[in-house]
């Protein structure tokens, strides 16, 4: 139990240093002097001072809905997979449960976006609306490939289902359905070949157009609830497509769990330096790879059971 | 005349009864405020009360004659239902309610016919004595068609579904509520009635059809009411999606059933029930929600709203709540089912054919799809109407609607919140219900240890809590919100930033505009007509030009198969008539090329058949036919 909170407690804290890292690692391939991996508290810190600035036209959903958007995330953090065996996790919640959570605070921050009445707000709630739409159908063929393979749907006994048997089980399979994941991981927390989360330019921008009339508190609430996104889904890929070294003592379990948390960041930024950013509408096609993978995946485990 | 079977009460019929009453309460009262704005009242009341009590018939029916005629009774009454406005804006509600009219007649037909065939035309007998005759009529097929034609033109499947985004909107909205979300689900039953009932067991075949159907229709549904700008419209089209996933439920269920797995045959069953409840209340709300904005800004253009939230609080909250459960968020009742739905999609891993395996996936895929569609178009009909500028000057005198409409759609989102948080409750009425149509019980199996985790059959299935899932968001939430309020934030209003742009009405994102990329994308299937017009802004001090553009989404079904159909239709009764209207010699020749076609088609088919023979006859029979009767004109 305890190491279950310190688990929460330290994918909460971790959430914008695997952000920073991101941030500053590829600054540095790009010979830029880079930014402080701690910037993201900085961040956090100096909008907790500020002033709150809110919409004459914005209606009580900009008032509640950074609340909504952040709930479902922290609610969707109690149920991942523990981070060693032996520790404390709840698996009364499924993979869809998962999703729809995800859903949730998506379809309240795209309510922010149209709330204040500024074209931006809409301009990046249509974009995310059409991106999480495609998104979804591969996301859950993924979760049910996985699902099939763990031989559990529960997303905390999957993980330790996968993590008992991995390697050996349906290597083939396994690795696909990885690879879907791995796009919709970028897709979902608008990394860059999806969305570029960096840029204030209006031709390019989702989730910041959203949230551009949004200020002090609020927008603190928001950039720790997109944090806390990237590392759910970076938990997630971990538990699901990497689940070794769960054997462990729970600190050196941890510690390795932590590793692989800071290595999906690092690969996340390899991929942001080495990729453009796609067109909106060539958008579909990197999402059309990922569902063929996820089909690929079912169809290798149903037909070759490898 | 024995009155034997007129009527029946067992578990099925009570569900729905249940339904009935649970869908029409909040509409009653809903329609107590809602009077003052129609006209012809004592035509409504009449309709109104005469359409309830006919659904009610139809489900406690107890033979094909007291089922026909509380069908048709119910068709009628919801045709008259239609008109009831019929004054005010004639040109889109005639042709409205003409359509509904024959398309509801049209299934009649498949229905009488079905009911003829397994009755042997005996009316009084009851349903099981129907089972033994269906048993032995040697097309079981035929009789299965005839009962999806006559169930899903009703409940709006593809393609079969063209006259609800027509029906819906025409009609008062407290109807098109109780249509939508009361009369779809009687056809539900009907399909629950009379697969179980009369045509029990089922080959595979069937079972995957209906899910092709419902995958079709909940994709095209969304997709098509992602392209609506007309509230009514929009929310008609998303009936035909759920009818849809109400369908796909049904289809797993079925093709379980076939493959004799009936664990998963009942969860699958037990979700499209579930589901059926489900869309009632909230599709229910939403119109009503509709119903109260359009009410205050009497027009049903999407575009010309915005801002209502401020100015009509509870139909707002309400709607927002109905929306979340329509797009299937956790942890709302929506959810739950389509939940159910999925997980009984994945326990096709149980399925022993390969080929089927693999198919089932394409049917998550489009299940999902929807899912994710239906939050885009959901977030669109909220956002648009309810949140930002107003966007018309009817949007800014919209006030909060009067105390019955208030009341009834607080008592359908009670509805609402009833079935997320009391869904073992009704899972229990669905699974006795199931029990009565010679299922197995599966109650003990969904909720192994206690009523707040809903388990899947499947083996290893995931579970959810709804009431687990709510209470720990609402407390986060609240959490949240007082930490908030605790560090006491100085707040400063300000106009919308915007990077600078002054924003107006004119500038923020239309519906239009919200689902474009959406549009761009299905591109193929949607193939919008677009209009600008451009004219000279009449204020002659800022000449600006006026530019409006306008889309318009012409449905592919009805532009395909029906128009398509109406104009072989009218080909072949202008041929008929020119046949009719032939001079006297023109019938003699006719009579002639008829004895020639017999001769020719006796001598071909029962006496000896050749290739050469039948192509010389058939040349001879062509140039008489070219010369006698048509002649040279042609």
């Amino acid at each position: 139990m305890i190491l279950y909170l310190l688990t929460l407690t330290l994918l909460v804290f971790i959430a914008p240093l695997l952000l920073g890292l991101i941030k500053a690692l590829k600054m540095r391939i790009l010979f830029k002097r880079p930014v402080s991996i701690w910037q993201g508290y900085r961040d956090t810190a100096k909008l907790m001072h500020k002033e709150t600035l809110l919409s004459e036209e914005a209606s009580g959903i900009t008032r509640v809905g950074p609340f909504l958007v952040l709930a479902p995330l922290l609610v969707a953090l109690l149920f991942l997979p523990p981070a060693a065996e032996h520790a404390y996790y709840i698996n009364v919640v499924d993979a869809f449960t998962l999703t729809g959570l995800l859903s949730l605070s998506t379809f309240f921050l795209m309510l922010i976006g149209l709330d204040s009445g500024s074209s931006f707000g809409g301009i990046g709630a249509s974009r995310e609306a059409f991106i999480a739409a495609l998104v979804e159908p591969a996301m859950v063929l993924t979760i049910f490939s996985v699902s099939m393979m763990a031989g559990d749907l529960g997303i905390a006994q999957a993980g330790l289902n996968l993590a008992h048997h991995f390697p050996a089980h349906h290597m083939a399979s396994f690795l696909f359905a990885g690879i879907s994941f791995f796009i919709l991981l970028l897709a979902e927390n608008g990394r860059i070949p999806v969305d570029n989360p960096e840029t204030h330019l209006e031709l390019t921008m989702v989730h910041e157009a959203m949230i551009l009339d949004l200020s002090g508190i609020y927008l603190a609430i928001i950039e720790t609830a997109a944090s806390i996104k990237f590392v759910i889904f970076a938990s997630l890929f971990v538990s699901l497509f990497l689940p070794f070294g769960l054997q462990f003592a729970p600190p050196l379990a941890l510690a390795i769990f932590v590793g692989k948390l800071l290595l999906v960041a690092v690969a996340v930024a390899l991929v942001e330096v080495n990729t453009a950013k796609l067109r909106l509408f060539k958008v579909p096609n990197l999402l059309g790879v990922a569902i063929v993978f996820a089909f690929l995946s079912l169809i290798t485990y149903y037909v070759l059971g490898a | 005349m024995t009155m034997t079977h007129f009527f029946q009460l067992d578990g099925l019929s009570m569900l729905f009864v249940g339904l009935i009453v649970l869908g029409t309460i909040p509409n009653a009262i809903y329609s107590r405020g809602y009077l003052p704005h129609i006209k012809r009242t004592g035509h409504y009341r009449i309709h109104y009360i005469t359409f309830v009590l006919s659904m009610l018939g139809v489900v406690v029916a107890g033979n094909a004659l007291s089922f026909l005629f509380f069908w048709e009774l119910m068709s009628l009454t919801s045709w008259q239902l239609i008109l009831t406005e019929a004054s005010d804006d004639p040109d889109q509600v005639l042709p409205a309610a003409r359509f509904y009219f024959f398309m509801t007649h049209f299934g009649f037909v498949f229905l009488l016919l079905f009911f003829l065939i397994v009755s042997h035309g005996d009316f009084e007998m009851s349903f099981a004595q129907m089972h033994g005759v269906a048993g032995a009529f040697p097309y079981a097929t035929l009789l299965f068609f005839f009962l999806l034609l006559g169930f899903l033109s009703k409940a709006g499947a593809v393609p079969l579904h063209v006259w609800l985004p027509y029906a819906h909107p025409a009609a008062p909205s407290p109807v098109s509520a109780l249509m939508s979300g009361v009369m779809l689900k009687v056809a539900i039953y009907g399909m629950f009635r009379f697969l179980f009932d009369v045509l029990y067991p089922w080959p595979l075949e069937w079972g995957i059809l209906v899910l092709v159907v419902g995958a079709l229709s909940a994709l095209i549904g969304v997709l098509y009411a992602l392209s609506e700008h007309d509230i009514k419209a929009l929310l008609a089209n998303h009936s035909i999606e759920n009818i849809g996933i109400i369908l796909i439920g049904f289809g797993m269920g079925m093709i379980f059933d076939s493959l004799k797995l009936p664990t998963l045959s009942s969860f699958a069953f037990i979700a499209a029930l579930f589901h059926t409840f489900n869309h009632m209340s909230f599709k229910s709300l939403l119109f009503m929600g509709a119903g109260s904005v359009l009410h205050e800004t009497h027009t049903k253009n999407i575009e010309s709203y915005g801002g209502l939230l401020k100015s009509m609080p509870v139909t707002a909250l309400t709607f927002l709540l109905a929306s979340i459960s329509i797009s299937a968020l956790p942890p709302t009742n929506g959810f739950l089912s389509e939940w159910m739905i999925f997980q009984s999609m994945l326990g096709s891993s149980h399925i022993d054919t390969m080929s089927l395996k693999l198919a089932i996936p394409f049917a998550i895929f489009a299940l999902a799809l929807t899912g994710g569609l239906a939050i885009a178009c959901f977030v669109k009909a909220f956002g648009i109407t309810f949140l930002g500028l107003h966007r018309s000057t009817n949007a800014r005198h919209a006030r909060e609607v009067n105390g019955w409409m208030r009341t009834g759609m607080v008592l359908m989102a009670g509805v609402v919140i009833g079935l997320m948080l009391l869904a073992p409750w009704f899972i229990a009425q669905f699974d006795a219900a199931l029990v009565g149509l010679g299922h197995p019980g599966i109650y003990a199996d969904i909720f192994p240890d206690t009523v707040f985790t809903l388990h899947s059959v499947a083996v290893h299935g995931g579970a959810v809590s709804p009431q687990i899932l709510l209470a720990v968001l609402l407390g986060v939430t609240g959490f949240l919100y007082y930490g908030y309020r605790a560090l006491h934030v100085k707040e400063r209003l300000h106009r919308t930033w915007a990077c600078g742009y002054r924003t107006g009405a004119r500038t923020q994102y239309s519906a239009t505009g919200f689902a474009g990329p959406i549009r761009r994308f299905f591109d193929w299937l949607y193939r919008p007509e677009e209009h600008v017009d451009t004219s000279e802004e009449p204020d002659p001090e800022r000449q600006q030009i006026l530019r409006r553009y306008s889309m318009h989404v012409r449905p592919l079904f009805e532009a395909s198969l029906y128009t398509r159909t109406a104009r072989i239709a009218n080909g072949i009764s202008y041929w008929v008539y020119r046949l009719a209207h032939f001079e006297q010699t023109r019938y003699a020749a006719m009579i002639f090329n008829l004895m020639l076609t017999v001769l020719f088609s006796y001598r071909i088919f029962a006496h000896t058949f050749s290739w050469a023979t039948l192509i010389l006859e058939s040349v001879v029979l062509l140039i008489s036919i070219k010369i006698l009767i048509i002649g040279e004109k042609g």
